[in-house]
C-alpha cells in the first residue's frame, strides 16, 4: 500500500513538471480588460487620510476623488470641484461643487461631505498626513450643497494646490472605518483585498468626471522581489511593474516590454543635527557641503540614472532651484579643509551616519559619504538601522547624520516650510533661521507668483548654500516595465493614478 | 506508549509558558511602537498616544502580558493591529499554506536524497560517490535563495514561463497549486536533499557493514532485496531525525522562499508582522510555530517505534 502511495505522489510531482512546461511562450496575460500590475508591497490601509505609504496611495487615489487634481505639468485641473474663486485678498476661497456625484455606497456627495472632511483632516486626534497643510483655515461655511466656502486667517497660495493632494481625498460622511471600507467617489471601486497576494478593483460604471477610466478592473498582485518582478513582466504575466534601473536596463532589448521612466519627486538627504556639536556651528556644515562630491553618489549609487537636486526636487520645474550653479556643489577639498579648521577641527573629528537598512541605496550611499568626508579628516560609523528604530531615532531629533529620503510634494511650500521651518512638522533638524521662516511665510501669504518665486529662490539659497542645513544629493529616476499590450500609459510625477486613467488595454 | 504521549503532551506546559514570555518581552523591547510605525513620519504626538490607547499599549507591560495570556487561554490570539483580521484563523489558513509546501519539498528532497545516497553507499569512495558528494557539498552550500532566483530568471528568460500569480489551494485547483508550489518546492527541496544525501550515505554504509546484512547475502538474497529490504528499514532512524528536523524548520515558514514566489506562508506573515510592530501576529504566530515544532518532533519519536519496534518508551 505504501508503495502504492508513492507511486502516486511520484506521478504527481511528473505530471506538474510537464505542466510546467506546456505553455511557454504564450507572452501576453490574462488578456480582456483586466490591468495587472507587479506591486512591491502591501497595502497598510487605506486611510486616504492617515496612511502615507505608497503602496496605500496608489490604490486610494484610484478609490477617491480630491477637489482638484494635478496634471503631468503641475497645473492644477478640476475633479470634484468645478471651478474655484479666490477673493478677500486671498483670505477667502470659495469652490463650486460638481454636480449629481454619488459616493460608492450610492449616496449624494455634497458640500457636507468636504466640509467633514477637511474637519477630519484638521481634528488633531485623527494625526492626518494633510493637517499641516492647512493651518490657515479659519473656518469653512457650506451655504448650500453644492458650495464651499474657506475663510483663511492669511492668505495661503498653496491652499489650491494643496486640495489637489491624495491626503486630502473626499470622504463619505457616513463610513466611519476608513482603513476597513474605502467608499469614495473616485473611477474605481475597491473589489477584493487578499492580503500578502492582490488587490483588485473594479470600475465604478457610475462615474460620470472627464477621467473616466478605459480599463475595466486593475489588479495590483504583490511581488515583494525585484527579480520576481522582473522574471514575471518578462512572461508577460504582468502588463506594468516597477523596476530598479539595474532591472530596467536588463529588459531594455525584451521584445513586448517599453520601459518607461520619469523624474520622481523623491530625493535622498544627509540630514544634519544643526543643535549637536560639531554641527552647530555653520562653518562644519558648509566644510560638509564642499567635501562631499554629490556626482560621485549620482554615477555609484543611482549608476547615472539621477538628478542633483536641492530640497525641491528637479521635477517641479518652476520652483527647483538651479543648483548647479551653487558654489558648495562643486567639490572643493581645500575650501573645505579651511572651513573646517575655522571651525577649530583642523584635524576633523568622529562621527556617525545613521541608515535604514530596508532600503540598499540609502546604505550605498552612507559608505560613499563615508569615503568621501575621510577626505578632511572626518570619521565617520555608519550604523545600520531596522525601519522602526529608524524612524524613532529620526523623530528623537538627537542623531548626529543621517541618510534619508524625501518627497517633496506638489508645491515648494511643503517641500520648504514643512521640512525646514523653525515650527516645521518635519523639521526634526533643529533648524531655526527667522529669515527663513520670513520668507517662506511671505511665500505663502502673497497672492502674485512672480514673488512667490523670487521669496523661494532666495529660501533655497540660504538654506542650501549660506546655512547647509541638510545636504540634499539626488533624485532618482523612476523606471516603469510596461508591456505593448498597454498603451497611453505615461507616468509622470503627477502619480500613477493620473497615468493609469489615462491607459488603454489591446 | 499512551502513556508516553501523555507525558509528552504535559512537558509542553513550562515550555508553553517560557516561549510566551521570551516572546512577549523580546518583541515589546524591540525599539519601535506599532502606532508611530502605522502612522509614519507625519504623525503628530497626539495621534501617536491616541493610537497606543487604542491598541492597549499604553498600560503596564506585565498587564499586557497577563490580558494576552487570560486571552490565549480562551483561545483567541487577539486582532491583527494591521488588518485588524483575527490572529489564529490567519494563522491556520497561513499555516496550511506553509504545510502544502513543506510536504512537496520533503517529498521532492527525499525523492532525489535518498536514493542518490544509497547509489553513493554502495558505491562508496567510487568515482560516483565522488560526484555525488561534491554535488551534496554544493547543494548545503548554495544559498536557496539564490537557486529560486536562478529557477525563476531562466525560466522566465528562456521559456517565457513563470507560475501562476494568484495564489489557489491545493483542493480547489490542484493542477495550478503544483504549478505555483513547484519552483520553490524544487528550491527548497534542492537544499533539503543535499543534507539528507549525506545522512543517508553515511547511516547506510555503517548498516551495510552490520552482521544481519552479511547474513541476509548468505543466505542468497539478490542485492536489491539486501539493500531495500533489509538496508534501508535498519539506517531509517537517523535519516528520519534529519528530516524531522527538517519539517520542523520548515513549517516554521521558509521567509526568503515564500516572499521570492510570493507564497502566502506563515513565515511572510510573521516578517512582517515584525516590520510592522503587530504586536498580536508577532506573538501569536512564534508561539504557533514553537507548539507545531513540538509537536512534529514529538510524531518523530512516535515514527521511530513503528520503523524500529525494538525501540520502546
Amino acid at each position: 500500500m505504501n508503495k502504492k502511495l508513492l507511486m502516486s505522489l511520484l506521478l504527481l510531482v511528473c505530471l506538474s513538471l510537464t505542466a510546467c512546461g506546456g505553455n511557454h511562450g504564450t507572452s501576453s496575460s490574462k488578456g480582456g480588460d483586466q490591468l495587472v500590475i507587479a506591486a512591491d508591497q502591501d497595502p497598510v490601509g487605506l486611510d486616504p487620510q492617515t496612511v502615507p505609504a505608497a503602496s496605500s496611495s496608489r490604490i486610494y487615489s484610484l478609490i477617491y476623488n480630491s477637489l482638484t487634481k494635478i496634471n503631468s505639468n503641475f497645473e492644477i485641473e478640476p475633479s470634484l470641484a468645478s471651478s474655484w474663486k479666490v477673493s478677500d485678498g486671498g483670505k477667502t476661497i470659495t469652490f463650486n461643487l460638481q454636480k449629481g456625484i454619488k459616493f460608492q455606497n450610492g449616496k449624494e456627495f455634497t458640500s457636507d461631505d468636504v466640509k467633514y472632511t477637511f474637519n477630519r483632516i484638521l481634528d488633531p486626534k485623527v494625526g492626518a498626513i494633510a493637517k499641516s497643510y492647512f493651518t490657515s483655515i479659519k473656518d469653512i461655511q457650506t451655504p448650500d450643497k453644492n458650495t464651499v466656502v474657506f475663510h483663511l486667517n492669511n492668505p495661503d497660495s498653496a491652499f489650491i494646490t494643496n486640495t489637489s493632494s491624495v491626503y486630502t481625498s473626499i470622504i463619505s460622511k457616513d463610513v466611519k472605518n476608513l482603513n476597513k471600507e474605502a467608499v469614495g467617489t473616485g473611477p474605481y471601486k475597491l473589489s477584493k483585498i487578499v492580503n500578502g497576494q492582490y488587490v483588485l478593483l473594479k470600475e465604478n460604471t457610475d462615474y460620470k468626471l472627464e477621467d473616466k477610466p478605459k480599463i475595466k478592473s486593475i489588479k495590483f498582485n504583490i511581488m515583494k522581489d525585484d527579480e520576481q518582478r522582473l522574471a514575471a513582466i518578462r512572461a508577460g504575466k504582468v502588463d506594468i511593474a516597477t523596476l530598479n534601473s539595474d532591472s530596467a536596463s536588463l529588459l531594455s532589448k525584451s521584445k513586448n516590454i517599453k520601459i518607461k521612466k520619469y523624474q520622481s519627486m523623491e530625493y535622498s538627504y544627509l540630514g544634519i543635527n544643526n543643535d549637536k556639536k560639531p554641527f552647530n556651528n555653520i562653518k562644519v556644515r558648509q566644510a560638509l557641503s564642499y567635501v562631499i562630491d554629490r556626482n560621485e553618489i549620482i554615477d555609484t549609487v543611482w549608476k547615472g540614472k539621477a538628478e542633483l537636486t536641492g530640497p525641491i526636487s528637479p521635477a517641479q520645474k518652476e520652483f527647483a532651484a538651479d543648483v548647479k550653479s551653487f558654489p558648495s556643489y562643486t567639490q572643493n577639498l581645500s575650501k573645505a579643509k579651511e572651513l573646517l579648521k575655522e571651525a577649530g577641527y583642523p584635524n576633523g573629528f568622529s562621527t556617525v551616519i545613521q541608515t535604514a537598512s530596508t532600503y540598499p541605496d540609502m546604505v550605498d550611499t552612507a559608505q560613499v559619504l563615508q569615503q568621501q568626508l575621510k577626505k578632511i579628516g572626518i570619521n565617520a560609523k555608519i550604523e545600520q538601522l531596522e525601519w522602526g528604530k529608524y524612524i524613532e531615532v529620526w523623530k528623537s531629533k538627537k542623531m548626529d547624520l543621517m541618510i534619508g529620503r524625501n518627497t517633496s510634494g506638489s508645491d515648494p511650500d511643503r517641500s520648504l516650510r514643512f521640512f525646514f521651518a523653525t515650527d516645521g512638522s518635519a523639521n526634526v533638524w533643529n533648524y531655526s533661521d527667522n529669515k527663513f521662516d520670513k520668507l517662506v511665510q511671505s511665500a505663502l501669504q502673497t497672492t502674485d507668483s512672480n514673488a512667490r518665486k523670487n521669496f523661494y529662490q532666495e529660501a533655497q539659497e540660504l538654506l542650501v548654500n549660506q546655512d547647509a542645513a541638510n545636504l540634499f544629493l539626488a533624485s532618482p529616476i523612476n523606471y516603469y516595465a510596461v508591456n505593448d499590450r498597454v498603451s497611453h500609459f505615461t507616468p509622470s510625477a503627477a502619480g500613477e493614478a493620473y497615468a493609469l486613467l489615462n491607459a488603454t488595454l489591446k | 506508549m499512551g502513556k508516553y504521549i501523555l507525558k509528552r503532551l504535559f512537558s509542553l506546559i513550562p515550555i508553553i509558558i517560557g516561549i510566551s514570555i521570551i516572546v512577549f518581552l523580546i518583541i515589546h523591547l524591540v525599539p519601535g511602537d506599532p502606532a508611530s510605525i502605522i502612522l509614519g513620519n507625519n504623525a503628530t504626538p497626539e495621534a501617536i498616544k491616541a493610537l497606543n490607547a487604542k491598541l492597549g499599549l499604553d498600560k503596564p507591560l506585565i498587564v499586557q502580558y497577563f490580558d494576552w495570556v487570560v486571552h490565549l487561554i480562551q483561545g483567541n490570539f487577539g486582532t491583527s493591529v494591521q488588518t485588524d483580521q483575527s490572529v489564529l484563523p490567519t494563522l491556520i489558513n497561513k499555516f496550511l499554506v506553509t504545510f502544502q509546501l513543506t510536504l512537496l519539498s520533503v517529498l521532492i528532497g527525499w525523492i532525489i536524497a535518498i536514493p542518490l545516497g544509497i547509489l553513493s553507499a554502495v558505491k562508496a569512495n567510487s568515482v560516483v560517490d565522488f560526484i555525488l558528494r561534491i554535488i551534496s557539498m554544493l547543494g548545503i552550500s548554495i544559498p536557496n535563495f539564490a537557486i529560486g532566483t536562478l529557477l525563476l530568471l531562466i525560466l522566465s528568460v528562456y521559456f517565457g514561463w513563470y507560475p501562476p500569480i494568484d495564489y489557489v489551494n491545493f483542493w480547489d485547483d490542484p493542477i495550478s497549486a503544483l504549478k505555483i508550489f513547484i519552483l520553490p518546492a524544487i528550491t527548497m527541496g534542492i537544499v533539503l536533499s543535499a543534507g539528507i544525501m549525506r545522512m543517508t550515505r553515511t547511516s547506510f554504509i555503517e548498516t551495510l557493514n552490520k552482521d544481519f546484512i552479511r547474513t541476509a547475502r548468505a543466505k542468497g538474497n539478490p542485492e536489491g532485496t539486501v539493500i531495500v529490504g533489509h538496508g534501508l528499514r535498519n539506517s531509517m532512524i537517523p535519516i528520519i531525525t534529519i528530516g524531522g528536523m527538517q519539517i520542523g524548520y520548515l513549517l516554521g515558514g521558509a521567509v526568503i522562499v515564500e516572499q521570492l514566489f510570493s507564497i502566502p506562508g506563515i513565515g511572510q506573515y510573521i516578517l512582517n508582522g515584525i516590520y510592522h510592530r503587530d504586536f498580536p501576529v508577532v506573538q501569536g504566530g512564534v508561539l504557533f510555530i514553537s507548539l507545531i515544532f513540538v509537536f512534529v518532533n514529538l510524531i518523530v519519536d512516535i515514527i521511530y517505534c513503528w520503523i524500529d519496534p525494538r525501540i520502546k518508551y
